[in-house]
Parts: C-alpha cells; structure tokens; sequence
C-alpha cells in the first residue's frame, strides 16, 4: 500500500514537471529556444521532444504509467547527454535547476519503471 | 547431426547482443560529432542494452532468454501471437477448438437471421464415427407437429408449474461471468422468442428481471443472492425471490461441466462493486463458491435439501449435475423415493461443458462427456420408475439442432445451450472469459469494452437464433418421422458400432 502510494506520487510528480517542461518548449521560452540552438535541434527538436514530454506525462497519469515512464527515462537519458556532452550543468544562469528537475524527472520516472516493469508491453512478463 | 538451424540462431545471436553495444557506441559518437539527433538512437540502444544485460546475466525464470539474450524475445512475440494467426490464417474450418468455424459460422448465420445453407457437400468427417439422426422413410408433415410444450412441475400438481415453449433454453451464466449488456440483450431475447433463461448463481438476478422474460433462478453452492452470512440458504431471501412473477423455476446446482466437483470461480478483475453488492462478497478477492452445498453431505441429507427447497420456493425445482459415477445417482434416485421426494427436473451437463473459469485439469479430465451421461441418467430415472415425475435436461455443446435433437432422442425434453448463445451474441471464440478483458464485450465488465455490445441490436440476434433453432427442430423432427419432440427415442438414432462398443 506504501509503495503504492510512493509509485503514485512519483507518477504526479514526474508528470507535473514533464507538461511544465514541454508547455515551455512549445511555447519557446527563451533558455529552451538557446539549448536547442545549442544542439543544433532548434526548432523542430524542440517541438519533437516537447510532443514526446507531453506523451509521456499523459501516460504517466494514465493506465500506461510503465509506458509513460519508459518514455520520461529514455527523454531524461537524452537531456543528461545533451547537459553532459554539450550544453553543462547551469543553464542561463539558474543555478542548476534545470538540471535539478531533469535528475528529479529522471529518478521519479526510474522509480515507476521499476515498480510498474510488469506492466510493460511486450517485453514486461519477462522483466 | 549438427543443425545448421541451430548454429546459425546462436551466432546470430551473438553477434546481436555484441551488436548492440556496438551500436550504442557509433550513435554516441554520431551524436556527438555529426548531429544530437542520433542521441535518439544512442538512448533506444543504451535502454535495450541494460534489459539485455538484465536477461543474460541477472533473471533466472527465463533460459531462452539467459542463453541468447534479446533476440530470444521474438520466440515469446511470435508465441503469443500464435492463438490469432491459428485462428485466422491457418487452422481449416474443421479444426479449433472447442467450436470450429463451421459451427461458429452455423451460429451466426441464424443469428443474424440469413440463409445458413450450404454446398456443395458436408465439411465434416462424414464417416462410421459420427453419432446421427435416423429419418424416416415417411416424414410428417411439418404442419401437423405438435407445438413444443414442455410442463415442469405437473407431476407434483403444482399450480406454478412452468410451461417451455421453446426447446432451447439459455443456459446458466451469471451476471459477474457476464457484463451487464450481455445479460440484458440475452434477456432481452429470451423475452422476444418466449424462451426460459437460467439466471446462473449470480446472486440477486437484477439485469435479467429488468428485462421481462421467464427465468430459473439458479441455487449454486454458495447460494449468492439468498445466503445467510455463514452461507447457508436464508428461506426468508429465496421465498421473497422466487415470488417475483418472472422466476418460474429453482434450479440447484450441484456442479458443472465445465469444473465438477469444484465449487464456481469468479475471478477479482470481474467483481465490480455492484457484484459485490449483489453476491455480498468482498471487493478484491476471488469468489470461490464451495464445491458442495454445506447442506448435502449424502443422498439423503441432499434430497431433502432439494425437499426444503421445494417447499420454500413453492416453484418447479430441479437439480443441475455433470455426471460423475452412475452408481452414486442412482442411490440418489433411490433415496429420492424413500423420502418421496423427486425434483421437478434434472439438468444434466456433459463434462465438456464450460463458460465458466475453470483449473485446466478439471476442464479436461473430469466428468462425463454428455451424449454418454444422458442415456446413463435417462435409464437410471427408467429403471427406478421415476422418469415420469420429472422432466430431463440437457446441455454441454449443443449449439446445433442436429446435437440437440440427438440429446432429446437419448432422453432429454429440452436443452440448454450457453456458448450458442454466446456465439450469437457476437464471440470470437477469443477465449478470455476469465481475464476481464472479452473483445466483444460479453465476458467483461469494462465500460469500454461493453459500449460495442448494443443491447437492441444483439437481443434480437438472440431471439432470431432461438427461433431459428425452433424452425430447424421442427424440420428434423418431421425428417424423423415423429410428431412431437417427446416421440424421440433411440431408435431415432444411428451410433456406430465403434461408439457403442
């Protein structure tokens, strides 16, 4: 009943940050538009991934949370290369919380991935 | 001798699971150096390269996938495909199981009310082993048969007595093993063709009495709907049940084809809270029923139970039982007229019966196969002079007139079919009943899954079948040369030497 209600919270809370972030990426606010010209991505990745943070919060808060965090992990692992590989820690100055709430997103989506890995489809019987 | 076969598999998976590593290093490399969109194909390959690592070296429940790693993967996705490619591609329409296409073909056409003949020859195996129907050299004429009518309850002069008027009957599936529009439409249709449909040991049968048609209240062993709460029967539940005017009989149930000898199985994904309510069991939990009425424990505590419930209800009362031996019925029979006391009328269920969730091993080993319980039944009630104080049922795959008739030839006044009825309220023969998960929303109490089954549309289909499996009686009855149902005797029948023997 305990993880339960872990599993659920994890699911909110990783759920609220992903339509945060991708509200931010489809409305172009101005440190998203900087990382994604950054990358080289601007603006057509920027929609692309704000698209699968919206899928994966969706589905988070879904019946297809194990999907929805499969989803949010394989984003996060992208955004962890992007601020390890090219972009750094501190984005425009904020202290690192960019990188703050991505590790939060990241954790939080891993932590219901494990707890819900049954659920997966096709593959979650064997996990 | 080597298997290239074999080779060939390990390498290739070998190389696969080094390929992924491998991979995972040129997209890492493409991601950074060329483009960070190849970072999509770096995180795909890092994720499938962890799971691999968690399969080969990490699990221990799966070898194929210990041994070979992901690749192994396709064995389990072609596996569970494999129900569906069967079905649709490459079992003939005499092979599934437990009804072909043909007999699933049969059902639907008369459901839906078009011509159901065919060409060109019969697609069964027309041979020496097959149990027929003998006609005769002198039909009668379908306009001089006697109507269908079939009195329980005369023998006891009850004043309930219940009149059949259609030879097949619905059999028992309860409102938990169904979804609410499947039972309303199959009431529904019972009440559009006249026909009596069994409630099933469902409980407080609401959704069937919202409909309007003659029902048999089914009494399974945990009496759901009129138990105390140390589950025996509450007199005072079941004598304000049966009052309702659209309860014609009592039928109780010692055990079912589908699992006899185990007491009924509702599994939790089905229990709704409004199953609950009705069964008065708890959320959460499988409902097993006992595997017996508390009550009975020999021939004579059972037959005055069925005494006592006789008396409470005040209606036709019957028992339902899958045969098991032959020698036990007929000390119940003899018991029955020591206490001169004899139900209104046995439903025998053949073992290979079964809507019901059922152990593997109960479905497939035990039980009497109907067409040899039914002539043992019938010659038991002959020989202990008590066939004429009750009427006989049937049931176990009778989907088709030719099978029902053959059971009424060897006995039976009426038959039972529930998987017919199934069929005609839309199945695919998905077999799911038990996961919730029915994709025509029959077997299923999910919302979504039941809004594709419209009431109106499938209770007619319902009432068609019922009435197109009169007509069909009523031709093959003429064929035999009889003029009432109740005229059929083995002597109707052709069963070669090598089923008799």
């Amino acid at each position: 009943m305990k993880n339960k209600a872990l599993t659920f919270a994890a699911q909110g809370i990783a759920a609220a940050i992903l339509f945060m972030a991708s509200g931010m990426k489809f409305f172009g606010s101005a440190d998203t538009v900087a990382i994604f010209q950054a990358l080289g991505m601007e603006p057509a990745g920027r929609f692309l991934i704000a698209f699968i943070e919206m899928g994966a919060a969706l589905l988070l808060i879904s019946p297809f949370a194990a999907s929805g965090a499969a989803l949010a992990v394989s984003v996060m692992c992208g955004a962890i290369i992007a601020h390890c590989t090219q972009i750094g820690m501190v984005v425009d100055d904020d202290g690192g919380m960019h990188m703050l709430l991505l590790v939060a997103v990241f954790l939080a989506s891993l932590y219901v991935l494990i707890a819900r890995r049954k659920e997966l489809p096709i593959i979650g019987g064997t996990l | 001798m080597k298997s290239t076969l074999d080779v060939d598999l390990e390498a290739a998976s070998r190389t696969a699971n080094i390929g992924i590593v491998v991979l995972f290093g040129l997209f890492a490399a493409a991601g950074h150096f060329v483009s960070f969109y190849f970072h999509f194909f770096t995180v795909a390959c890092f994720l499938l390269v962890l799971v691999n690592l968690y399969w080969r070296h990490f699990q221990t429940e799966h070898t194929l996938l210990a041994n070979f790693g992901f690749l192994a993967q396709i064995r389990y996705l072609v596996e569970s495909v494999g129900p569906e490619f069967r079905q649709y591609l490459f079992a003939s329409d005499t092979e599934e199981r437990p009804f072909n296409r043909v007999d699933r073909a049969q059902v639907y056409r008369k459901a839906k009310g078009i011509d159901s003949s065919s060409a060109f020859g019969t697609l069964l195996p027309y041979d020496q082993d097959e149990i027929k129907l003998r006609h005769s050299f002198y039909p009668a004429d379908q306009n001089q048969l006697e109507p269908f009518d079939v009195v329980v309850g005369a023998a006891r002069g009850l004043a309930t007595a219940h009149h059949i008027k259609r030879p097949l009957m619905i059999s028992a599936m309860s409102f938990g093993a169904l979804g609410e529009h499947a039972v309303r439409a199959l009431a529904r249709g019972a009440a559009l063709s006249g026909a009596t449909m069994n409630t099933g040991e469902g409980g407080y049968p609401k959704h069937h009495l919202e409909e309007g048609c003659d029902l048999t209240f089914q009494l399974g062993t945990a009496k759901f709907g009129v138990r105390t709460e140390d589950g025996r029967l509450d007199d005072a539940k079941l004598a304000a049940l049966a009052a309702h005017e659209q309860i014609k009989m009592v039928e109780i149930k010692f055990s079912q084809g589908a699992k006899p000898g185990k007491g009924g199985l509702l599994p939790k994904e089905k229990i709704t809270e409004e199953i609950a309510e009705l069964r008065g069991v708890p959320l959460g939990k499988d409902v097993i029923s006992p595997s017996h009425h508390v009550e009975c424990t020999d021939a004579a505590s059972t037959v005055a139970f069925i005494g006592h419930v006789q008396e409470v209800c005040g209606l036709p009362t019957g028992i339902k039982f899958c045969l098991g031996r032959p020698d036990e019925f007929r000390e119940l029979v003899r018991e029955m007229k020591r206490q001169d006391i004899v139900p209104d009328f046995i439903t025998v269920d053949g073992g290979e019966g079964g809507t019901g969730a059922a152990p593997k091993s109960f479905m497939d080993e035990l039980g009497l196969p109907l067409f040899e319980a039914l002539p043992l039944v019938q010659t038991i009630l002959v020989e202990e002079g008590v066939r004429d104080r009750l009427k006989l049922f049937a049931s176990g795959k009778l989907i088709s007139a030719g099978k029902q008739l053959q059971a009424m030839s060897m006995g039976a006044d009426a038959v039972y079919s529930a998987r017919g009825f199934l069929l005609a309220l839309g199945c695919i023969q998905a077999l799911m009943c038990n996961r919730n998960s029915c994709p025509v929303g029959i077997t299923t109490h999910e919302a979504h899954l039941q809004q594709g089954l419209d009431i109106e549309e499938k209770s007619q289909r319902v009432a068609n079948y019922i009435k197109a499996i009169h007509h069909e009686h009523e031709e093959l009855l003429a064929a035999t040369g009889q003029h009432a149902a109740r005229d059929l005797t083995p002597v109707n029948l052709y069963v070669p030497d090598q089923v008799r023997s």
